[in-house]
Formats: structure tokens, C-alpha cells, sequence
């Protein structure tokens, strides 16, 4: 080889050289910029909504807007915790296997406390918002109480656990909650990171 | 070339030195606090504000939760040690429970958020500021300030300080000695200064990192510029 | 591969074009650290683009919240301080890269034939620059951006006859307001940066049609070889492309070590003053222009007359237009021109201490030697075509040197 030769192999190498570590300096620059766009800390900080449950009398659901999404708040009666456990033989997930909901609420009610049902009312189907049907017999017989949903059907009971043999695949998501102000108001603050809406 | 080059450097040089931190302020000459801006110096100016100032004084676009990532401490450690008004929130920014109105009534004028306050003022203003109160009975609230004649800020920090007169002798002892008190004080500086821009800590570690590969990157730029440019004579 | 090459260059001029103005388009071959500016100064604007896009995702041109979008930026964004801290910084250094690249043409004579028409396009984009920086500095809304806008729109007021109706047109309303901060960002965002592309395009093509001029100044295209390419001379591609690689490379070195280590610049880049939000009840006790601005502000002051100022000021800004002109000796550089070497460097010792000048408070001590410095600039124009016709000039070399 002479020197032209080792020249332009000299050439070559240093080019490549120089624009693979260009190439990977905008990549990396790149990050920021993309990065700036997702929601920032003011979004976040405004994602959380406090709800007042003290007029929501037994029985009875209230329909809140959080992070554009309806919650269902629901203040169950010693009957309708009754019914949770009656429904188990029909329902695809009794167990929560799969995780709709935050480690506090991996329970038959499905919440903090029996009483206070916190859900988001997105059907895990394809995302239509199903209806409150609490009196037995109401849907069809012998249904116990629960949710069904307009657009294709599928079922779910008083903990938003989904019925086998419905289009719907998952239990409906428990986001994560707390108790404020005495017991007064719940606090909706963010969805458990493993939940699916639909 | 040489002399267009000089030009050039004392262009830089002259218009830095005219600029900003000044080395004193209407006469009033700037002491300069001596930290260490680590996470334990940033904690106890943070704690110390808490505790002293954040009473009357906002942070309103510095958040708990972003003090929290940038020191290093839990949710649970925040709240205890930071989150002093009543109705903080860790998502939101470190807000007093002062009415504006009342203090426009009570002092004469709201105190100012101070968040961006150490940028404004300059780190070494701040530092002197809290070191320049003295004892004045002409005063509606009985001090004074070396720095800011006649401020309507009453010395909130003179149980730590003690009280001194215009001439700078001791009338009340506080309860830290003067260097306690100057290293508290030097905490408190740091922490608003970290307050004024938090990504200072970001960019001292990413610094070297970005700097480093460009250089590296222009090494290989210019062994590619000298293997091209043998051809040229 | 090929084929869809020969499909595209059939429909588009691209291989024409790549050839025009970077394969066979003939440099000197002798170009210094001097020449680099020019390709800085695209860097730094596509940095001012790309930052910029980003920032308006997040700022709100309104006059109760754009201070706090600001802040949104720098406290809550992920990376907004980034984002903030690389359009600070790409301003201040786009003018350092502008005023060195302009000394540069002043050293050379690359404002002589027949580069004229280059030279005066290139000094409108230095004006155009100008207001797009001083827009830019109002929208953040501290308080230095009211009190500058308002001190600037407020020159406009001293023109005869139209000057009030002209400054409520600029402001859109009585004060500094939201009507302001939306019409300045309209113009910062999309009207300025759109003529200064348009100029900047034009720039180029109006070097590329008379050819670079050099540290000598001798025009290379007198001397071809055979093949009618300057002896002097090399394709600009890869030679230029290659070194134009490694001076961006020293480059963002330095817009690095600004940006994450002094951003502000001692308050410099950044000015203390505008990091309180905007005060329309109280004058800050110094109002400074940014660095940039400050020989102009300086040259203002120095003027005790409003209307006699503004005249002094639009004369200073638009002499350096004629330089081709004025300058009546044909030698271009100053290596062979030690008289015009001379009065260059005065010019910017006189424009470097009028930049002091103008970022120090007005006070009476000031005014004489602004006065001094303020005619040594209009001298350097003003005395330009007699001196030039007699000064002695050295031999200048037929091929370049170094």
C-alpha cells in the first residue's frame, strides 16, 4: 500500500469516527428537547382531586372528573359488601391477580376501607364509561348489583371486578387515594403505575 | 493579529469586570459567606428557613417534592422537617401562611417572595443583609439595617444572632457565638441560592460529562481536519 | 440505491447544487481563525431556532403570567432550564460571533469590490439581529424587559409629527402589556426570524457569486491554473466542511462551559435586574441595555438633546453602510495597510470603552469621555475617504501568504 492508500484509509476511518460520535452527541442532545415536552411538575401537581363524600348517602353514587377521566365514588351498604362475596363463581379475576389496583386495595372490596368504593369508571374494554346498576334483579335475574356497560355489554360487580365471558378482559382500575380532612374527603392522586384503563 | 486579539480579550475582560456582583452596594461593602454547596449545607439553610422564615416568606416556585429529589430526602423526611404551613402540599411550592394584607398592614409592605431573591440581590447582598441588622429605637419595629436603610423586615434571626448597636458593639448575646451564627447564616445563603436556580446542582454533574465528550469529539474533528489538510501547502 | 439518486438529482438540483457551492466552489486556501465566524454564527442560529421552539411550547405572552412561565420553565419543565440557559446564552454569543466576524471584514477589506453588495447585506442582518434580541428580552416581562421596552419605544416618541401615533402602533396600548408581549413575540418568533433567514440565504449567494476574500486580500480568481480553477484556492468541500467541523466542535466547548457553569455571566448574559417581575409604578435605579446594545445606548447618552441623540444614533448605526465607499484605497488588508491598521484599532478601543460606558449609571464624569469615543467612531467613517486616498500601503503579494 503507499502512502495515498493509508491516506485515504486514514480518511475513511477518522470520518466514520467523527460522525458516529456526532451522530451520538445529537442523539443525546436530542433527550433533553424530547424530554421537555412531557407533562411538567405544574400538570402533576394539579392532577390531584379532592373530593367531598359526606353528602353521598348509603347506596348512593357520585361521578367526579379526574385527569379527564370519571371516578366512581360509591358509599356500599352491608348488602351490597354481601353480594361481593356471592358473585365470586361468575367473575373472570376474583382475586385481583392482575394489578388493577394500588397493594392497599388487594382486597374483596377492593378499596381502603369496605365502605368507600373509589374506582375509575372506564370500561377496560374500549374505554366507554359503564352504568351504576346497584338493585338486584335490575340488569338481568339474579343479578346481585354492579356495573354494565352501554356499548358492548360486559358486566362487573360491586367492586368493579369483570364478569367471565364479557368483552371486557380486566377488573376496572382502583386509582390511588387517601383519606383527607378527617375522613371528610378522599383524595384521588394518581393511578397505581401497572394498571390498565383500556 | 496579535493586537486584534488583545483587543478582543480586554473586550471580555472589561465588560466582565463592569458587570453584576458587585463588591459593594451604595457604599455598603459585601461580605461573602464561605460554604460548601453540598446537600448537608443545603438541608440546614433549608431547615433553617423553614423554621425562621417561611412564616412570612414564599418559595412559590420551589416545590417540597423537588427539594426532596435534589437533597436526597424521603417524602416523610420533607414533611416533618419542611412542610411547616399549615395546608402545604409536597407537589406544590413552599407557600407562607401569611396574609398579604395583614403584612401590608402590619410592616408597611408584603415580604417579597423570595425564590429568585438571590439572584436578584446577588448571593453576597444576601449574606451581608442578615448580618447587618442593628438596634434602632427610631425604627417602627426597633432595627435597622446597614444594607437596606429603614427595611421594614423585623431581625427574625436575633435569638441566634443577639442584638447589636450601630457601631457594631454587642448589647444582647444570642445563642450561637459569631461564627455559629456566621456559618448559619452562610447555610441560609446557600440554600436561597440553590432556591434561585435549583439546576445548579444538574449542572455541575453533567458539566464535566457534556464538556468532556465535546472535547473528545473535537480531538477526532480535528485529526480528520489535519488528515484532509496534508494535501494543502 | 443509485437509481433513486438519479430520480431525485433528475427532479431536483441537488448534485448541481452540492457542486456549485461546496465541491467546486474555490476558497482560499489561506484562511485563519478569523474565518470561522461565519459558520459560528449558523450554528448559534439554528441553536436559537431549535431552543426556541421548545421554549414557546411552555411561555404564555401575557402580562400577569409570562414572568411565572418563565419561571414554569426553569423550576417545572423537565430540562426547562436547558432549554432557557441555551437561548440566553446563544444570544449573547451569537453577537460576540457577529462583532468578531464584522471585525474581521473591517481587518480584510471584505466590504471592498466587489463584495459591497455582501458587506450591506450583511450589516442589515446585524441590525435585524439587533431587534430581534432586543424583542426577544422583553418577553420574559422582568423588570428590566418593561423598563428597556419602555425606554426604547419611547425614542420613537421624539419623531416629528407621527412619533406618538408610531409608538402606540409598537406598543398596542398606553404601557408595556399583554398587547405588547403579543405582538413582540408575533415578531420575535416568526416575522424576524424569517427575514433573517431570507438575509441570511441571500448572504451566502452573494458570497458565493464574487468568492471569499482572504487575510491578504488579493483576489485569488486573478490567478487560475489550466483548468480555470484559482491556484490559490480549494474546494470548499471537504477542506472547509472538515475544518468548519472542528471549529463548531471548540465552539460548543465554550457555549457549554457558559451554559452549565455561568449562565448569567455575572449578571452579563443574564441581568440581575430581570430576575424581579416587571414594575411599572418604579424605575429600576440603573436601567442597562443588554452588553450587546451598550456602545449605541452609550452614544445616545451622550447626545444632551432627545431629538439630536436619535439623529446622532441613526447616523452612527447607518455610516458603517457606505464602508465600501468611504474606503477609496484599493489594498484591502490591513497586513499591508499600517495607517488603516491604525484607525482600526482606535475604532475599537472607542467602541469597546463606549460599551463600558454604556453599562455604567449615568453620571456627569462619564459624558466627556463618551463624547471622545463617540467622535473617534464617527472620525474612523468620516475621515475614511481622504485618508484613504493618501495613506502609504506595503507591497501586496500577487499569491496569498501563511
Amino acid at each position: 500500500m503507499d502512502q495515498d492508500d493509508i491516506d485515504d484509509q486514514k480518511r475513511k476511518f477518522l470520518t466514520a469516527a467523527t460522525t458516529i460520535v456526532g451522530a451520538a452527541g445529537v442523539g443525546l442532545a436530542a433527550v433533553p428537547f424530547v424530554r421537555s415536552l412531557e407533562p411538567d411538575a405544574s400538570i402533576a401537581a394539579a392532577s390531584s382531586a379532592t373530593v367531598d363524600i359526606s353528602h353521598i348517602a348509603p347506596g348512593q353514587q357520585k361521578v367526579v372528573k379526574w385527569q379527564d377521566k370519571p371516578v366512581f365514588i360509591v358509599n356500599r351498604t352491608p348488602e351490597m359488601l354481601a353480594s361481593l362475596d356471592q358473585v365470586t363463581p361468575k367473575l373472570l379475576d376474583p382475586d385481583n391477580k392482575h394489578p388493577q389496583q394500588p397493594p392497599y386495595c388487594n382486597n374483596v372490596h377492593r378499596s381502603r376501607k369496605p365502605q368507600w368504593f373509589v374506582m375509575v369508571g372506564v370500561c377496560t374494554h374500549l374505554c366507554c364509561s359503564p352504568a351504576f346498576k346497584p338493585d338486584k334483579g335490575s340488569v338481568k335475574p339474579g343479578w346481585l348489583g354492579g356495573y354494565h356497560c352501554p356499548c358492548h355489554g360486559s358486566f362487573y360487580d360491586l367492586s368493579g371486578r369483570v364478569f367471565k365471558d364479557v368483552p371486557a378482559p380486566l377488573n376496572m382500575a382502583v386509582p390511588e387515594y387517601d383519606f383527607v380532612d378527617n375522613d371528610s374527603k378522599i383524595k384521588i392522586t394518581s393511578l397505581f403505575p401497572k394498571t390498565k384503563l383500556c | 493579529m496579535r493586537i486584534a486579539a488583545l483587543v478582543v480579550l480586554s473586550f471580555s475582560a472589561l465588560l466582565y469586570a463592569a458587570a453584576g456582583t458587585a463588591a459593594e452596594d451604595d457604599g455598603v461593602k459585601l461580605l461573602k459567606p464561605h460554604f460548601e454547596f453540598n446537600s448537608e449545607t443545603l438541608l440546614r439553610g433549608a431547615k433553617l428557613f423553614a423554621s425562621r422564615c417561611l412564616g412570612c416568606h414564599n418559595l412559590k416556585y420551589l416545590r417540597y417534592n423537588r427539594v426532596a429529589d435534589d437533597l436526597g430526602m424521603t417524602k416523610d423526611e420533607v414533611e416533618w422537617m419542611l412542610m411547616t404551613p399549615r395546608g402545604a402540599e409536597y407537589n406544590k411550592g413552599m407557600i407562607s401562611n401569611l396574609d398579604t394584607d395583614d403584612a401590608a398592614n402590619w410592616f408597611g409592605t408584603a415580604p417579597p417572595d423570595l425564590t429568585l431573591e438571590a439572584r436578584y440581590r446577588g448571593r453576597d447582598w444576601i449574606y451581608t443583609y442578615l448580618k447587618s441588622f442593628y438596634l434602632d429605637p427610631d425604627q417602627p419595629l426597633g432595627w435597622n439595617n446597614h444594607l437596606f436603610p429603614k427595611v421594614a423586615m423585623p431581625n427574625i434571626l436575633a435569638p441566634l444572632s443577639g442584638a447589636r448597636d450601630a457601631q457594631g458593639n454587642i448589647l444582647e448575646k444570642g445563642s450561637m457565638t459569631p461564627q455559629q451564627y456566621d456559618q448559619a447564616v452562610a447555610d441560609l445563603t446557600a440554600w436561597l441560592q440553590y432556591a434561585s436556580d435549583p439546576s445548579i446542582l444538574q449542572r455541575k454533574k453533567l458539566g464535566p460529562w457534556v464538556i468532556g465528550f465535546l472535547v473528545i469529539f473535537s480531538l477526532l474533528a480535528y485529526l480528520l481536519k489535519r488528515a484532509y489538510w496534508r494535501d494543502i501547502h | 440505491m443509485n437509481g433513486i439518486f438519479k430520480w431525485i438529482n433528475d427532479r431536483f438540483p441537488f448534485r448541481e447544487m452540492a457542486r456549485e457551492h461546496l465541491t467546486e466552489y474555490y476558497a482560499p486556501k489561506n484562511f485563519n481563525i478569523w474565518y470561522i465566524f461565519g459558520s459560528l454564527a449558523l450554528v448559534v442560529l439554528a441553536i436559537q431556532i431549535v431552543s426556541g421552539i421548545f421554549l414557546l411550547i411552555h411561555y404564555q405572552p401575557n402580562d400577569k403570567s409570562a414572568f411565572d412561565s418563565i419561571q414554569t420553565i426553569m423550576y417545572d419543565v423537565n430540562w426547562g432550564w436547558l432549554l432557557r440557559y441555551a437561548h440566553t446564552t446563544g444570544a449573547s454569543m451569537f453577537f460576540i460571533v457577529i462583532y468578531l466576524h464584522m471585525l474581521r471584514g473591517l481587518m480584510y477589506g471584505s466590504f471592498k469590490a466587489p463584495r459591497e453588495l455582501l458587506w450591506m447585506i450583511g450589516f442589515a442582518i446585524y441590525l435585524v439581529l439587533m431587534a430581534e434580541a432586543y424583542l426577544g428580552y422583553v418577553l420574559p416581562y422582568g423588570d428590566m424587559s418593561y423598563w428597556g421596552a419602555k425606554v426604547i419605544t419611547s425614542i420613537i416618541e421624539a419623531i416629528p409629527f407621527v412619533g406618538d401615533w408610531l409608538t402606540s402602533l409598537v406598543r398596542g396600548g398606553f404601557g408595556i402589556g399583554t398587547e405588547t408581549l403579543n405582538r413582540f413575540m408575533a415578531y420575535h418568533v416568526v416575522l424576524v426570524p424569517l427575514i433573517l433567514i431570507a438575509l441570511v440565504v441571500a448572504h451566502v449567494l452573494a458570497l458565493h457569486q464574487v468568492g471569499s476574500n482572504n487575510p491578504d486580500g488579493i483576489e485569488i480568481k486573478a490567478h487560475r491554473g489550466p483548468d480555470g480553477r484559482p491556484l490559490d484556492g480549494i474546494p470548499f468541500h471537504p477542506y472547509y466542511t472538515v475544518k468548519d467541523v472542528f471549529g463548531m466542535g471548540v465552539f460548543l466547548v465554550l457555549f457549554c462551559a457558559v451554559m452549565f457553569y455561568a449562565p448569567t455571566f455575572n449578571s452579563l448574559f443574564i441581568e440581575h435586574a430581570n430576575y424581579t417581575p416587571a414594575n411599572p409604578l418604579k424605575t429600576p435605579p440603573d436601567i442597562t441595555p443588554a452588553w450587546y446594545l451598550s456602545p449605541f445606548y452609550a452614544m445616545l447618552r451622550s447626545v444632551p438633546d432627545k431629538l439630536g441623540g436619535i439623529v446622532v444614533l441613526a447616523v452612527a448605526v447607518v455610516l458603517p453602510f457606505f464602508l465600501p465607499w468611504l474606503d477609496r484605497n484599493p489594498v484591502k488588508s490591513i497586513r499591508y495597510r499600517p495607517v488603516y491598521f491604525a484607525m482600526v484599532v482606535v475604532l475599537g478601543i472607542a467602541v469597546i470603552i463606549l460599551g463600558w460606558i454604556g453599562m455604567e449609571p449615568a453620571t456627569p464624569a462619564l459624558l466627556l469621555p463618551g463624547r471622545i469615543c463617540l467622535g473617534l467612531y464617527l472620525l474612523f467613517f468620516l475621515s475614511l475617504p481622504v485618508v484613504s486616498r493618501i495613506e502609504p500601503t506595503r507591497n501586496v503579494p500577487e499569491r496569498v501568504t501563511s
